[in-house]
């Protein structure tokens, strides 16, 4: 066992020393600048102490950042958990063509971001684009509406943007949790008379607890960080609708030159996504059976 | 009985078709209209059988852009990205699931939390940590960062091929006088082979994708990847839809054909490795 354990350590060791030195010397450098006031980036500023985090934890931006984040995470996991969990159960089943759409339905998570957004920029497009004129057709619209246009539907459409480009992840995920169940269990509650939706609650949710930890902590973060999709689309408005907090930092930094206020921004928010992290798995990590 | 069946089987084709619709429709809609006319894109009669058929968006793409460029200088980032993330990937979680030492929860559950860290929190102490050691446009920046965001999931995703080897087999191998070196190499590594497959795919993708990092890393215009040389165009007030679109389509191109050849270890991996 002895011999275990340093072998152990040597093994992850290497991967162990890469991410730490490219988190934490980072994280030392931003909790430097954030007692700072430096402005633009390779300028020196003066020490102000811990004065960056009382004007920022006041201020009306941060607020707003904050309560967009909550909304994008909890629209993007309702989201993504019903195309998820609609993908996944679809694929479970024997149909013609089964195979290649299990191949293929990940073909949104594997084209890049930008990709992403220039089918939907033009899909969505109001001039020229499909969803509209479907729309118009099917008679849900009178005329063309622009999806970016006003906060509430520019935040609604980048919600299921990104959920289309990561559910068909997730759904692969879902399903090696699905196939590693027992079919005899659902054959039995079958027996049972047990339908459909009491099987679902009772044999399959139970069954993928582990996998449902793992996204439940890692797609969080994620959805959390997510910057590109939103920044090439709408670059946080209208009106600021769809200004999340990793947006905010990057418009504090790279557009209005405030390199100190960033730091503090970013350290506050590892802060509390870190203690979101440590809960979660306090509370939510299954137990260990084998 | 017989309703439930029928119940069931209108579910079925119903999601069936939705799933086509929502999350098929759009790839072809987008690869016919890049063969559209530059005025049948923008008319507002949307067609979605094309009237016209045209390469000259390729033309000019191919011909008439820094197009290439960007094509390889994503390929040689995603490549050493992907390279360096399975080495470190592989030994890390044969530590991890094969050996169990003291203290490898903690690691395992380490690793998924450093997703609390990446994105934009990281970017500006990154930027200034590689300003600082003359690293600012250079390949190597990107692909330290790359490594950082795939091979956490990377090692998650081996457990469960790491898992399906039987401890017998090692064992076996070691009465017989193996090495742990010649064990990893002749037994771990070929046994699971789909599940490297697998995370090969996924470190490319996510190396192949990343816009944050290499539109800041990287300012030199010979040095920018894809998604960065791309989104330039995005940008534009006016948007020249024939010639984004089929960056587009070129631009997903590599990583659709890595998929056709290896994808199919990529989906089974990720859906029939028992995780358990």
């Amino acid at each position: 066992m002895k011999k275990n354990n340093i072998e152990g350590w040597l093994f992850v060791s290497p991967l162990l020393i890469w991410i730490s030195l490219i988190i934490i010397i980072p994280i030392y450098i931003a909790f430097e600048l954030s007692f700072f006031n430096v402005k633009i980036i390779g300028t020196s500023g003066k020490f102000i102490g811990i004065d960056n985090y009382f004007k920022l934890i006041k201020s009306t931006k941060f607020i707003n950042a904050s309560i967009n984040s909550f909304y994008w995470i909890i629209g993007n996991a309702i989201c993504q958990t019903f195309f998820a969990f609609t993908i996944a159960l679809t694929i479970n089943y024997r149909f013609p063509g089964k195979k290649i759409m299990a191949n293929w339905i990940i073909l949104s998570f594997i084209i890049p971001t930008v990709v992403v957004v220039v089918i939907w920029k033009l899909m969505l497009s109001s001039s020229s684009g499909i969803v509209n004129s479907l729309l118009i057709n099917l008679g849900i619209l009178d005329n063309a509406t622009g999806f970016f246009s006003t906060p509430n539907k520019a935040f609604v459409s980048l919600v299921l943007i990104n959920s289309w480009r990561w559910s068909p992840f997730l759904a692969l995920i879902i399903l090696s949790g699905l196939n590693s169940i027992n079919r005899e269990i659902y054959d039995a509650s079958k027996v049972d008379g047990a339908n459909f939706i009491q099987q679902f609650i009772h044999i399959t949710i139970p069954n993928l607890k582990n996998v449902l930890f793992v996204l439940g902590l890692v797609g969080t973060l994620l959805s959390f960080n997510i910057f590109d999709i939103i920044w090439l689309i709408t670059k946080g408005g209208p009106s600021n609708a769809t200004t999340t907090l990793p947006l905010l930092i990057y418009e504090t930094a790279f557009t209005k030159f405030r390199i100190s206020q960033a730091a503090t921004l970013s350290i506050i928010t590892s802060f509390l996504l870190l203690i979101f992290s440590l809960f979660f798995i306090k509370f939510m990590a299954p137990k260990e059976n084998d | 009985m017989i309703k439930e069946t029928y119940l069931k089987y209108i579910f079925l084709t119903l999601s069936i078709i939705i799933i086509l619709i929502i999350f098929f429709f759009p790839f072809f809609w987008i690869i016919t209209s890049s063969f559209k006319s530059p005025e049948e894109i923008i008319a507002t009669s949307t067609t979605i059988i094309p009237r016209s058929f045209t390469l000259e968006h390729y033309e000019k793409i191919l011909f008439n852009s820094d197009f290439f460029t960007y094509l390889i200088n994503s390929l040689i980032v995603s490549f050493f990205s992907m390279f360096i993330s399975i080495i470190l990937s592989v030994s890390a979680a044969y530590g991890l699931h094969k050996l169990k030492f003291y203290g490898n929860k903690f690691v395992e559950y380490s690793l998924l939390v450093t997703y609390a860290f990446p994105g934009v929190i990281l970017l500006i102490p990154i930027y200034l940590l590689f300003a600082k050691i003359y690293l600012l446009n250079t390949y190597i920046a990107l692909i330290i960062v790359n490594v950082l965001f795939a091979t956490p999931f990377a090692v998650w995703m081996l457990k469960a091929f790491f898992k399906l080897i039987p401890t017998e087999i090692e064992e076996a191998a070691y009465i017989d006088g193996a090495s742990r070196i010649i064990v990893i190499f002749k037994i771990i590594i070929p046994l699971a082979a789909p599940g490297i497959a697998s995370i090969a795919i996924f470190c490319f993708i996510i190396s192949w994708t990343e816009y944050l990092f290499a539109s800041i890393l990287i300012s030199t215009d010979s040095l920018k990847t894809l998604p960065v040389g791309l989104s330039a165009i995005v940008g534009q007030y006016q948007i020249d839809w024939g010639f984004l679109l089929s960056g587009a389509v070129l631009a997903s191109l590599p990583v659709i054909l890595l998929f056709l050849f290896i994808g199919k270890y990529f989906v089974s991996g990720l859906t029939e490795g028992a995780v358990k």
